[in-house]
């Protein structure tokens, strides 16, 4: 006579290419809003993003909000 | 785990977080910016740099209006990259987290993230609204800052692994020593370079208001990521092998 067994594994450990993720999402999200000068957009517009700042102008508010140096 | 869960609570709770500090600081700080930048507007009228005319003033409304609406859509961005940070202690450490469910685990950690690395490196390198900082320092400034941040939260995990290893009647040593330890980065830290040249009712006042503004948004992160891990409960991955 067969007999049928079943075992339950709970996994609760968090997978590091999730911690990966979320380090990498936290690094972009900060430097955007705290440090960039017209770096990103320097990617695509060249030295006028420095000029034109426009991330910096974007977060311009929330960054002397948050305690960021800014200027 | 369900990783996906975890990753959309995590970015949602700091996403909606952030929104709600935009929103804080649009409502509370945002009068003690549109103060400052008049000053410093005077000041540029003052020394020649600009004239006060009809078309600067167009000028002025137009990027005030970008920097405004930016408020709350760099509040969003902001919150879900510390979200994103928050997220990642808290899965490691929730298990030790005091508290029997998951929003109270989630707000004592917050509240211990908005002490290590807002309000110390806040008390060391506050706030400043805009007329009071100098362009040529703010690479120094920037620096000083994360740098601080970075040594108080390191510093809190260092020490806390220390308490772990420590009998409970011991224990204390671990506070003192973090205490100590942040106590010589106070004083070996450079002060901000920048004199505070605007009126301190002005700057006090700023400072007040995004303490506030901020300490809503810690709040809000802790509640709405316990909230959603309680509700949706990451954890709960049960795989049946049946033989």
């Amino acid at each position: 006579m067969s007999q049928s067994r079943g075992i339950t594994i709970t996994t609760t450990g968090v997978p590091i290419y999730a911690l990966i993720l979320l380090a990498a999402i936290f690094a972009f999200g900060l430097f955007v809003v705290g440090y960039d000068q017209g770096h990103l957009f320097s990617v695509i517009m060249g030295e006028t993003a420095f000029e034109e700042s426009y991330l910096h102008e974007l977060t311009h508010d929330m960054r002397h909000a948050a305690g960021f140096p800014c200027h | 785990m369900k990783t996906a869960l975890f990753i959309a609570i995590v970015l949602a709770a700091g996403c909606f977080a952030g929104t709600i500090h935009g929103l804080a600081n649009l409502a509370i700080v945002e009068p003690y910016l549109d103060e400052a930048i008049g000053i410093e507007n005077q000041n540029l009228f003052a020394s020649g740099e600009e004239e006060d005319t009809p078309q600067f003033q167009v000028e002025y409304d137009s990027y005030r209006i970008w920097q405004k609406g930016g408020q709350v859509l760099a509040g969003a961005i902001l919150g879900t990259s510390i979200g994103a940070l928050f997220g990642i202690v808290f899965a490691l450490s929730r298990k030790i987290l005091p508290g029997n469910n998951h929003v109270k685990k989630a707000l004592v950690l917050s509240g211990i993230m908005w002490f290590t690395i807002y309000l110390i490196p806040f008390l060391k390198y506050p706030a400043n609204p805009p007329t009071v900082g100098d362009a040529d320092t703010v690479v120094l400034r920037a620096i000083l800052y994360l740098s601080f941040i970075a040594i108080s939260g390191f510093g809190a995990v260092g020490f806390y692994q220390l308490l772990k290893r420590l009998e409970k009647r011991k224990r204390f040593v671990a506070f003192i020593g973090y205490a100590a330890f942040l106590s010589t980065a106070f004083l070996l830290m450079p002060e901000n370079p920048d004199e505070v040249t605007a009126p301190m009712d002005l700057v006090n006042g700023f400072r007040a208001m995004s303490v506030v503004a901020v300490s809503i948004f810690w709040i809000s992160l802790g509640v709405i990521l316990g909230a959603l891990w309680q509700k949706y409960n990451p954890d709960k991955q049960i795989q049946t092998k049946t033989y």
